[in-house]
């Protein structure tokens, strides 16, 4: 709506919609507590809850495809995924981080040279304010939002530092979470790709041409000069 | 003093005290319900009959909360100014209190069994004052002065930066308030309540004309914003002052403040039913005096549910942008709008055509207002900018 104060009233509907929605619609109801566990089973402490990747409390507290939590790291599968990591340690995220909860260290062999990899990628999520800046900024496809909620733990220091092993998931769950998401964004990785060969190809047909044109310059040039000589040696 | 004086004096008092303190009950049930529907949550449901599994909805809930507040420790802290620490929460409740009787609920239908006594009634309501509506904002204007007590008395940076906000606030929002209900007292030629709400009888609302339209946006803006409610709840402000001016109040006092919180919202908006929304018209009431009451209760409690949906709707205002927009926005729109009306009043009864075109020309105007406003307040503001990246 365009009018003045037009926001506020298609606010007001979207509101009104859940209010209404709540309840004809059961599947609304998100926060269904514990319920699906036995009475008197409660989880008492961080441990016992669920730690498998991608797994939710139940069936009841579903998580839409739409919600992100925290950033993870990709990488593109493999047994070691340290060896497939997007991350190339840029730290263009580090520093677009508005409350700076993000800290990288480079990764060096051991002669010294830089490989292009995080040795240190760690996410303090207590400060984590979860605006998504680090994952427009990333130029590699590298950080993504991740929909996992349940990150309660008895320590409130190291256990809130999420570490560059826990942040790291598989594309292939980044697709389990967000499937439309994930599929645009490989989508424009093999757009990207494949533009950046053609580009690649253009440039080395370009050079290839050049070459040869340079090439057949260069052989007239010494033909010529050839025929001089022997218009010399005539005369 | 005669015994049916005492009698019509009780008639005319007693339902005030009684109908509003258990409708802020059931309206801090309805608060909590809503805004956890809006959030798709199921909201109180466990506290309904004690010592049985019966939820009834959580409507024991109110019940319990009082309770639970009245055994609390009453804490004042160290330092604190203990005589204004006492009185803050019992000011913020007595003119809230008071201001109710300047609401035209006409209850003279209970004394059947006695003409005079009806009479004697309808003698003593305050509404029936002339000014009753000078009295209602001269009261109101009270609450500021408890906001501050309480922040001040407090002893604590927060409860003061809360207060302090309140002031400012307040004192800005209440210019709007007031401006917006002059176009009505005008058109009326009365501060009388009883006599605004009878101009509107037969659906001549003021809400139903251009400049009552504006008028009754301005003031219902005005209004969330004095009682300090969301979108305008800065004083109160959770995420930046804790709990703001009563940060340092607990068991009783508190809920005293909550108290006068939701009088004051009842006041407002019954004094919004009175000014724009025909006080107690309604179909039937013509045959059923007593439906009157019935239908301004109705009027009250939808205006609070717009209330709770906003709160359920609408992000918080910075300070700035607060200040900015009863200054810069709702105070001129106010005064165009009373020129407005009064022209409008010069032209009245003039025919269907003077009428219509007044109506056109003062909607175009007050359109044309806001958004120029809108467009002269808007702060330029770019998108985000990065560094480092690319």
């Amino acid at each position: 709506m365009s009018f003045l104060g037009g926001g506020i009233f298609s606010g007001m509907a979207v509101t009104l919609r859940n209010f209404v929605g709540s309840y004809f619609d059961p599947d609304r109801l998100t926060t269904n507590d514990y319920s699906w566990r036995p009475e008197g089973q409660l989880p008492q402490s961080a441990g016992e809850y669920p730690r498998e990747e991608g797994e939710q409390l139940s069936d009841a507290t579903t998580v839409t495809n739409y919600s992100r939590n925290f950033p993870m790291l990709l990488h593109d599968g493999g047994d070691n995924p340290m060896d497939a990591i997007r991350c190339v340690a840029c730290q263009i995220c580090e520093r677009e981080c508005p409350p700076q909860c993000i800290y990288i260290e480079k990764d060096y062999g051991e002669d010294g040279k830089f490989i292009k990899r995080p040795a240190v990628f760690d996410i303090d999520v207590s400060v984590c304010m979860s605006c998504q800046i680090c994952v427009e900024v990333c130029p590699f496809d590298a950080i993504v939002m991740n929909s996992q909620f349940e990150l309660s733990t008895p320590n409130r220091f190291d256990g809130l530092l999420l570490r560059r092993e826990d942040l790291l998931k598989s594309n292939g769950y980044y697709h389990r979470i967000h499937p439309e998401e994930a599929a645009q964004r490989d989508q424009r990785m093999a757009e990207e790709k494949a533009a950046k060969e053609a580009k690649k190809k253009a440039a080395a047909e370009a050079a290839k041409k050049k070459a040869e044109e340079k090439a057949r310059a260069e052989a007239e040039a010494k033909a010529q000069e050839e025929t001089g000589d022997k218009e010399e040696e005539a005369q | 003093m005669s015994f049916e004086l005492v009698v019509a004096i009780l008639i005319a008092t007693v339902p005030l005290l009684v109908i509003f303190p258990s409708l802020f009950a059931l309206t801090t049930w309805l608060e909590r319900k809503a805004l956890a529907r809006i959030q798709n949550r199921r909201g109180p449901n466990k506290v309904g009959i004690p010592c049985t599994r019966i939820g009834l909805f959580g409507l024991g809930q109110p019940a319990a909360d009082g309770i639970k507040m009245l055994f609390k420790e009453d804490i004042v802290p160290n330092g604190a100014d203990r005589l204004f620490h006492l009185l803050a929460p019992i000011l913020a409740l007595i003119p809230a209190m008071l201001v109710l009787c300047f609401l035209p609920l006409d209850f003279s239908f209970v004394a059947v069994w006695d003409e005079s006594i009806a009479k004697d009634i309808k003698a003593v309501q305050g509404f029936a004052l002339d000014g009753a509506v000078i009295f209602f904002f001269a009261i109101t204007g009270i609450n500021t002065l408890s906001v501050f007590m309480a922040g001040w008395a407090s002893r604590n940076k927060y409860s003061l930066l809360g207060g302090m906000r309140a002031i400012a606030q307040m004192i800005s929002y209440e210019i709007p308030l007031v401006l917006s209900a002059v176009v009505v007292v005008m058109m009326v030629g009365s501060l009388n309540a009883k006599e605004i709400a009878d101009a509107q009888m037969g659906w001549n609302w003021y809400v139903f004309t251009p400049w009552g339209l504006a008028a009754f946006i301005i003031f219902f803006i005005a209004a969330l914003a004095e009682t300090n409610r969301s979108p305008f709840d800065l004083p109160e402000a959770e995420s930046e002052l804790i709990a703001g001016y009563f940060t340092e109040y607990s068991g009783f006092k508190f809920a005293l403040f909550f108290l006068g919180e939701y009088i004051s919202m009842f006041a407002i908006s019954g004094l919004a039913a009175v000014l724009f929304l025909g006080g107690g018209e309604g179909p039937w009431v013509a045959v059923y005096p007593w439906l009157a009451v019935g239908w301004f209760l109705a009027k009250i409690f939808s205006l609070i549910f717009v209330m709770i949906w906003l709160r359920g709707t609408l992000p918080r205002l910075r300070v700035d942008q607060l200040m900015a927009f009863a200054w810069k926005f709702l105070l001129p729109i106010s005064i165009i709008n009373i020129l407005i009306s009064g022209i409008a009043w010069h032209l009245r009864e003039q025919g269907a055509a003077v009428t219509a075109g007044v109506w056109g020309v003062s909607l175009g105007i007050l359109y044309v207002t806001a958004v120029g406003l809108n467009k002269l307040n808007r702060a330029n503001v770019k998108p985000r900018e990065y560094k480092y990246a690319e």
